[in-house]
């Protein structure tokens, strides 16, 4: 329950953050940290314009794939506090119940018939689809350093014992980073503030939302923001008590929002043909997460 | 009991009885009554089996079988009530698949009848226990399914594909005849016992492999697939549809029962199979992002499947030999929930794409799309059925790869490196087939129903009748109830794993204890789609009175797109085709420009994909085997005369031989 209110409320600030971040970098005063929000709340009031060549499809993809989120919100834990729904295994549910989501707003945009929304979507399927083992191969060596298999318990009997633990959360941390970035659409993968239809992946597949639907979609992404967050921190806090933990959480989620949006102003987008090899070799960064975690264990004969 | 035995090939029997005197329009009524009454028998020995009254009998035929022992135990009945549901449901849709087809009532009354003997044969090889009255109820099995891809026998295509499978259901037969053979030179006994009292004096390595590679030709593990992706697309569909369901199952079957005896080398065989299991998943779900024909995609993904079902197999085995109960129910059990989901969403998508090939009459998808709009319901039905493929919640794909995911995660925690390492790449490639198969499958059913209609069609596609329908949302309503009260179906496997005899046993809490955790996801995907219509709820009572406005699709200031210009299926997964094109070979059929054409003509341009272990391997040997074969053409020279020289040759010989004690 405290990781639900908690990552809701950094989804309150972390893309304002991003943005503030970038407009300083960038030599201009910028909007608020609440704009993001606002931006949300001004669409939901508004009317929609539907394409003539969609479905009930595209009318129903943006609620499920909000859906999606919010149940995989559900599962993250907060250090020792369980998450709403703690099973063995859930963070396999957690990555399957975002892939529904996905699922529906790539046929959404295959649904609106456009040829850019069409391109779009087969860059998104493709890149979460290399992004997928890199987080499952992390997951499965945290759970095999810890013996467990269920968020809550993987994160609270994440000691930071050794020093080599602490190197292992650190690339956990990394690879969650990216992950992060891949999932929501961001500078290396994606460019979100492009303006050329044919260098898009993400926003070129919500082109034809508008309204309500165009808002859910946004919020989505607001928290999808701050889910990955929480997991970041998660790799840290353990089993210090709430005092600092909570603080640590928000400390944690802005330096996250400062660091992507850091990146941001001074990186450019990878080459489109270039995205899908850089992905999977983050699969090899959890590699050497496996490999430390086997090192730590003794079990390397 | 024998009476029960008997009343199902009676009724069988009756059945093609009916469908040859009846008229061409109830033909398939006949059949599909006939199947039902059959199966309401063997499903009633199958449930009691189930819990806990397994059917034992021997029939003695005559001096040359002996005694074929007869049983129905746990592990075939389910098997036999998946056969029953999906052949059931088959017929009812074949009856209104091919009503177009009233006028030719002598192909219906071949067609049917194979139908209801296809199902005989299927409900029988999970019963017979005797390795050579099992080979030839395999081999009547094996040639209706032939017989019964080869409907649109005026198709040379459809007629290769046919003749391709029965070559290989053959090899496949080779090698059990080999395995029985093997038995029975150390036992005596043909019997299936006697492959216990085998395996359990004899080195357990190499006489299962010969059985695996055998029952694995009907299963499709690779390099052994090669058939499926041609008799599929072939086949009508209620027969592909019944086929990947089931048929390919048997496969699996027969890998289960030999694995039921095995004695030793569990982990051996289990990192074996769930190695080859991954590389024919990861193979499987690669084609069938690429390939344009609809129902080839299927037929390749039902290979996946297959890998699926095999990574639980070997999950299973290996829990054996490492003595670990819990890996032992998870990777047998995700094996067994995942054969029947299979077998129920397999079978939809084929049914679905039976309408739609009913409706269109091309199985090439880049033809098609806007489908949703004048097949709303099909449209609907298939996406249910590829959400389902794809493992995603809220369905009951997910609840068994979730219960495989878990028997890997239980892998993991163990003391050997090895078992580690192979554990943890076999979660990264279950990962990528999950991520594969929603690319697969966000293409397929884009390109099919969503966007608008790339080519005007000579006849306007409709909804197909009621009777094609009700079948698949049967198919629907048991899916749900695996999605939804998975605790029902697990317990029944584990009163199927209760009774298989291995080194090591599990208890009813384990079973317990998991099926309750199942009963979670259960719940939860029930709360899933709770959220959704929550979701919906408010966002339908916002927007009620919001003015709503119909637009052409932003087309970047371009006002007049057509159809044509939509992303095609092909340009969607064209980048895993190029990243993966070491096995994704294209084949392209083009002109080069040369360097004189100055005003380049009107030319073609076309490509497709072939499969890469039929044109290195298959076609290579073939072609071998051809010019090999060659060299002997001179023995058939079409004169009688040499043809009686051969006997007396052949007579000649043999007495030399006797003679000089060379044979006895």
């Amino acid at each position: 329950m405290l990781s639900f209110i908690l990552i809701l409320l950094a989804a309150f600030f972390f893309t304002g953050v991003i943005n503030r971040t970038k407009s300083i970098l960038s030599g201009r005063k910028g909007p608020g940290i609440f704009q993001p929000v606002k931006d949300v709340l001004r669409l939901f009031k508004k009317g929609a314009v539907y394409s003539k060549t969609t479905s009930f499809i595209f009318q129903i993809a943006p609620t499920i794939y909000f859906s999606s989120v919010v149940m995989a919100m559900l599962v993250v834990p907060f250090g020792q506090s369980k998450g709403i729904i703690s099973f063995n295994g859930d963070f396999i549910f957690f990555a399957y119940a975002l892939a529904l989501g996905k699922f529906f707003s790539i046929i959404a945009a295959l649904d609106t018939g456009s040829s850019f929304e069409g391109m779009g979507a087969s860059r998104e399927a493709l890149y979460s689809m290399f992004a997928e083992p890199a987080f499952f191969i992390l997951l499965g060596s945290l759970a095999l350093l810890t013996g467990k298999t269920s968020f809550h318990e993987i994160f609270a009997d994440f000691h930071l014992g050794s020093s080599i633990s602490y190197a292992l959360a650190v690339l956990s941390a990394f690879v969650l980073g990216m992950i992060t970035m891949i999932e929501n659409s961001r500078m290396p993968i994606d460019d979100p503030k492009t303006h050329l239809e044919l260098t898009m992946v993400h926003e070129v597949m919500i082109l034809d939302n508008s309204g309500f639907d165009l808002g859910l979609i946004l919020s989505a992404g607001l928290l999808k923001f701050s889910i990955y967050g929480a997991l970041i921190v998660n790799l840290f806090i353990g089993i210090f008590p709430y005092q600092y933990t909570i603080p640590m959480f928000f400390a944690i989620q802005i330096l996250a929002a400062v660091i992507i949006g850091t990146i941001e102003s001074f990186m450019a987008r990878f080459r489109m043909s270039h995205n899908a090899q850089f992905i999977f070799a983050l699969t090899s960064v959890s590699l050497l997460i496996f490999f430390g975690v086997l090192m730590v264990l003794g079990k390397f004969i | 009991m024998t009476e029960w035995i008997n009343a199902s090939w009676i009724i069988a029997l009756l059945g093609i009885f009916a469908v040859s005197l009846s008229g061409s329009g109830i033909k398939g009524y006949a059949a599909a009554s006939a199947i039902l009454l059959s199966s309401a028998v063997t499903s009633w020995l199958a449930v009691n089996a189930l819990i806990g009254q397994p059917l034992d009998l021997t029939i003695n035929a005559g001096i040359f079988l002996g005694d074929i022992p007869i049983r129905i135990d746990q592990l075939s009945a389910w098997f036999i009530l998946i056969i029953n549901f999906t052949s059931i449901t088959g017929a009812f849709f074949g009856t209104g698949y091919l009503k177009v087809y009233e006028n030719a009532p002598s192909k219906l009354t071949l067609h049917w009848s194979l139908f209801v003997l296809f199902h005989l044969s299927m409900v029988w090889v999970c019963m017979v226990q005797n390795g050579f009255a099992f080979l030839i109820v395999w081999e009547i099995m094996s040639l209706s399914s032939m017989l019964l891809v080869i409907f649109d026998n005026h198709h040379l295509q459809t007629l290769k594909a046919g003749l391709n499978y029965l070559v290989q259901m053959h090899i496949s037969v080779v090698f059990l005849t080999v395995g029985f053979i093997w038995v029975y030179s150390k036992t005596g006994s043909l019997s299936f016992d006697a492959i216990r009292t085998f395996f359990q004096t004899n080195n357990n390595l190499w006489p299962f492999l010969v059985f695996f590679v055998g029952f694995g030709f009907k299963a499709g593990f690779i390099p052994l697939h090669s058939w499926l992706p041609h008799a599929h697309p072939a086949a009508p569909s209620h027969v592909s549809g019944v086929m990947s369901g089931v048929i390919v199952k048997l496969g699996i079957y027969g890998i289960f029962r030999t694995i039921s005896y095995l004695q030793s080398d569990f982990n051996l065989l289990g990192e074996i199979i769930i190695t080859l299991s991954v590389l024919t998943g990861i193979y499987g779900i690669l084609n069938a992002s690429v390939h344009r024909d609809y129902k080839r995609m299927l037929a390749y993904c039902t290979i996946e499947n297959i890998g699926i079902i095999g990574i639980g197999i070997g999950i299973g085995l290996i829990g054996i030999g490492t003595s670990s109960p819990v890996m032992y129910f998870l990777g047998f059990g995700g094996a067994l929930l995942h054969v029947l989901n299979h077998s129920l969403f397999k079978s939809l998508l084929f049914y679905s794409a039976g309408s739609i090939f009913q409706q269109t009459h091309t199985r090439d998808m880049e033809q098609l799309g806007g489908l949703l709009k004048s097949m709303p319901k099909t449209a609907l039905l298939f996406l249910v059925g590829a959400i389902a493929i794809g493992g995603l919640p809220p369905f009951n794909g997910f609840i068994s790869e979730f219960i495989i995911y878990s028997g890997l995660i239980e892998g993991i925690h163990s003391n050997s490196m090895y078992q580690i390492i192979l554990m943890i790449l076999v979660l990264a490639g279950l990962c990528v087939i999950g991520g594969l198969s929603v690319m697969a499958f966000t293409k397929t059913y884009g390109t099919l129903f969503l966007g608008q209609p790339r080519k005007t069609l000579d006849h306007q596609p409709h909804e197909v009748s009621r009777l094609m329908l009700v079948p698949q949302y049967l198919i629907i309503a048991l899916m749900l109830s695996i999605a939804f009260v998975p605790q029902f179906y697990l317990n029944a496997i584990g009163n199927i794993l209760l009774s298989m005899r291995f080194p090591i046993s599990i208890d009813t809490i384990t079973i317990a204890f998991y099926s309750g955790s199942a009963a979670k996801i259960g719940l939860i995907s029930l709360i899933f789609i709770g959220l959704i219509c929550l979701f919906w709820l408010i966002r339908a009572t916002l927007t009620r009175k919001k003015p709503q406005a119909t637009e052409t699709t932003w087309g970047c200031g371009y006002v007049a797109p057509n159809s044509s210009m939509q992303y095609s299926g092909k340009s969607f997964t064209k980048p895993v085709g190029k990243l993966f094109n070491s096995l994704l070979i294209e084949k392209k059929n083009f002109e080069e420009f040369k360097p004189e054409e100055i005003f380049p003509e009107k030319r073609k341009y076309d490509s497709n994909y072939v499969d890469f272990f039929e044109s290195n391997f298959i076609d290579k040997i073939t072609k071998y085997l051809i010019i090999g074969a060659g060299y002997f053409r001179f023995i058939q020279n079409g004169r009688t005369q040499s043809y009686v020289l051969y006997g007396i040759l052949f007579i000649l010989i043999m007495f030399l031989l006797t003679i000089f004690n060379l044979i006895k």
